[in-house]
C-alpha cells in the first residue's frame, strides 16, 4: 500500500506509527513536499491480516525470531521447549498482545529518521529493476543517514554510484 | 496523477522487503533439501497422512534422510501416528524437530500443543476471521519450514490438508517442487475430486510429475483369505495417462497396519496380512516398500537425484 498526496502528486512517507489500541494501528505518512500528514487507521480484521502476513509495518531492526506467528498466535503454545534465549528473542508472547509484532518495534518513528525521496529521484529508482530495487534503496538511505541527510535527490543518487563504484 | 507503478518506494511501510526475506530465509533453509514432496488428496479421509508416514518410514529404515511437516493444520496427526514427543526445543536459530523412532523428522502445530488441543489463533475478535484465517495458517506453515533446524534432508514430505486449492499455496511458498503424490481411493466420489485436485494443480507444477497412490485398494479376509473389493463397483485407479502423471501403486487395506499407525507404534516389519493386488499375492508392506522404490526412482529422475535405495543400502 502507498499514499499520494494528490494536490502535490507526490508520494507520501511513513512517519509515525501507534497501537495497537484494542486492535487498531494508526499509521501516520506525511508528504515530503507540502508536509500534510495523514493516519491511515485499520479496524481489528485488517491489523490481523497485516499481522498474519508476519510482518512490521515500519520495518524491524531486531532479528525476527523462529515460528514467531505460532509463538505469539496460537493459542495454548507451550513453550517449554524454549530456551531462555529464545524466549528472550521472541518476547511477543509474553506480553499476551497478538498484535504486539505488528507496528515497528520504535512504536513512533522519530522524524529525523524519515527520508524524504525528491520526485526525481523517486523517477530515477523507479527504473530500476524491480528485484534490486530495495536492496538499493536501502543502501542509498544508509547512505543518506550516514551522512546525516534527510533528503534523497538526484546528487544523493551519484553519490552513492560513485561510492559504490557503480 | 502518479499511479502506484510510478512510485517506487512503499514510503517506509516495508512490508514487501519484509515478506521478500521471509522467502530468502525459507530459500535458506531448504537449501539442503534434495527434494520437496507434497502429499495432497484433494478428498479427506483417504488415508493421506498415513501413506505420508509409512512412505517417510520406508525410506527412512533404507538410510535416506527424510522429514515431514504436517501442513494440515487442523487435522493435524503426524505426531499421533508417529508416536514422537511434544514441546521440541526452540532455540534462536530455529525450533529442532522431533525425530520418530525410524528417524524421520518431524514438525507440526500439534507439537507446540497439548495433547487434544485444537488450533485457534488469538485475536482481539474472532468475528470475521474468515478473511486472515487462512493467511496465518500459509504464515505457519511458511514458519514450520523456514524456522525448523532440518539440516541436510534427501526427502521433505509436505502432508498437505484435503481440498483442491492446497498445493498451489504450497507452490507460493516452496522454491521447486520434486513430486506431487496425490492419494486416492477406489471409489468415484475421490476419483471426481482427486481428478479435480489435479487440473487444478498441473498448471502451477511445471516439469514436476504426479504420482498417484491408491489407498485401501482391497481387502482380503484373514479368515477365509478371500480378496473383497473396499468399494464394490468401483473404477479404481485408471487416470489417463500422461507424461507427467505416473501411477506409484495400491495399498490394500490392512487392519493391523492400521491398528498400529492409530497407535504411534512401529508399523513396519510387523506381519502384517496378505492381500491379492492382480500382480501376484503382496502385502500392504511390501506395497508400500514399493511405491517408496517407485518414488525414489521418480525423484532420481529429477534434476537433483536423491540417492537410489541400492546407492545406501
Amino acid at each position: 500500500m502507498k499514499f499520494l498526496c494528490v494536490d502535490c502528486d507526490q508520494a507520501m512517507a511513513l512517519t509515525e506509527t501507534r497501537g495497537p489500541d484494542n486492535g487498531s494501528l494508526t499509521v501516520v505518512f506525511r508528504c515530503p513536499q507540502c508536509h500534510r500528514k495523514i493516519a491511515m487507521l485499520t479496524n481489528s480484521m485488517e491489523t490481523q491480516m497485516v499481522h498474519s502476513l508476519g510482518v512490521s509495518i515500519g520495518g524491524r531492526d531486531s532479528k525476527v525470531p523462529p515460528m514467531e506467528t505460532i509463538q505469539s498466535s496460537l493459542v495454548g503454545y507451550d513453550d517449554a521447549g524454549d530456551t531462555n534465549e529464545s524466549r528472550n528473542d521472541g518476547g511477543q508472547s509474553s506480553t499476551g498482545c497478538p498484535f504486539s509484532a505488528t507496528v515497528a518495534e520504535s512504536g513512533a518513528a522519530p522524524l529525523t529518521d524519515v527520508l524524504e525521496w525528491t520526485p526525481e529521484a523517486e523517477n530515477r529508482m523507479s527504473r530500476i529493476p524491480s528485484f534490486v530495487r530495495s536492496m538499493v534503496q536501502k543502501g542509498v538511505e544508509d547512505y543518506a543517514r550516514n551522512q546525516g541527510e534527510t533528503t534523497v535527490d538526484v546528487e544523493m543518487l551519484e553519490a552513492v554510484r560513485k561510492n559504490f563504484g557503480m | 496523477m502518479k499511479t502506484y507503478h510510478d512510485i517506487a518506494t512503499d514510503g517506509g511501510s516495508d512490508v514487501a522487503g519484509q515478506v521478500r526475506a521471509q522467502e530468502a530465509r525459507l530459500h535458506s533453509r531448504l537449501a539442503d533439501v534434495g527434494h520437496i514432496v507434497a502429499v495432497m488428496s484433494g478428498k479427506g479421509g483417504v488415508g493421506k497422512s498415513a501413506v505420508t508416514v509409512l512412505l517417510a518410514t520406508a525410506l527412512a529404515r533404507s538410510g535416506i534422510r527424510t522429514g515431514i511437516v504436517d501442513a494440515d493444520i487442523n487435522g493435524a496427526s503426524i505426531v499421533e501416528m508417529t508416536g514422537v514427543g511434544r514441546k521440541p526445543d526452540r532455540t534462536s536459530k530455529g525450533v529442532i524437530p522431533a525425530v520418530s523412532a525410524e528417524g524421520v523428522q518431524i514438525m507440526s502445530i500439534d507439537l507446540f500443543l497439548d495433547r487434544g488441543t485444537p488450533v485457534e489463533w488469538n485475536a482481539v475478535t474472532q468475528k470475521s476471521a474468515f478473511t486472515w484465517r487462512a493467511m496465518v495458517e500459509v504464515a505457519a506453515i511458511r514458519e514450520m519450514l523456514a524456522d525448523t533446524l532440518w539440516g541436510p534432508l534427501d526427502i521433505l514430505f509436505v502432508d498437505l490438508p484435503p481440498g483442491t486449492d492446497r498445493l498451489p499455496n504450497l507452490l507460493d511458498l516452496v522454491p521447486e517442487l520434486s513430486v506431487a503424490i496425490v492419494v486416492t481411493i477406489p471409489s468415484r466420489a475421490s476419483r471426481y475430486v482427486v481428478e479435480k485436485s489435479i487440473l487444478l494443480a498441473r498448471p502451477h507444477l511445471g516439469d514436476a510429475p504426479i504420482g498417484i497412490v491408491e489407498n485401501m485398494s482391497e481387502f482380503v479376509c484373514n479368515s477365509c483369505g478371500e480378496v473383497h473389493e473396499m468399494f464394490p463397483g468401483s473404477e479404481g485407479v485408471d487416470f489417463e495417462q500422461d507424461a507427467h502423471l505416473t501411477i506409484l501403486g495400491r495399498i490394500p487395506f490392512d487392519p493391523e497396519l492400521s491398528k498400529r499407525i492409530d497407535s504411534g507404534k512401529n508399523y513396519l516389519g510387523s506381519g502384517t496380512s496378505k492381500s491379492s493386488g492382480g500382480v501376484g499375492v503382496f502385502s500392504a508392506e511390501a506395497a508400500i516398500q514399493s511405491i517408496a522404490e517407485n518414488l525414489n526412482r521418480l525423484l532420481a529422475s529429477r534434476t537433483i537425484p536423491a540417492p537410489t535405495m541400492e546407492e545406501v543400502r
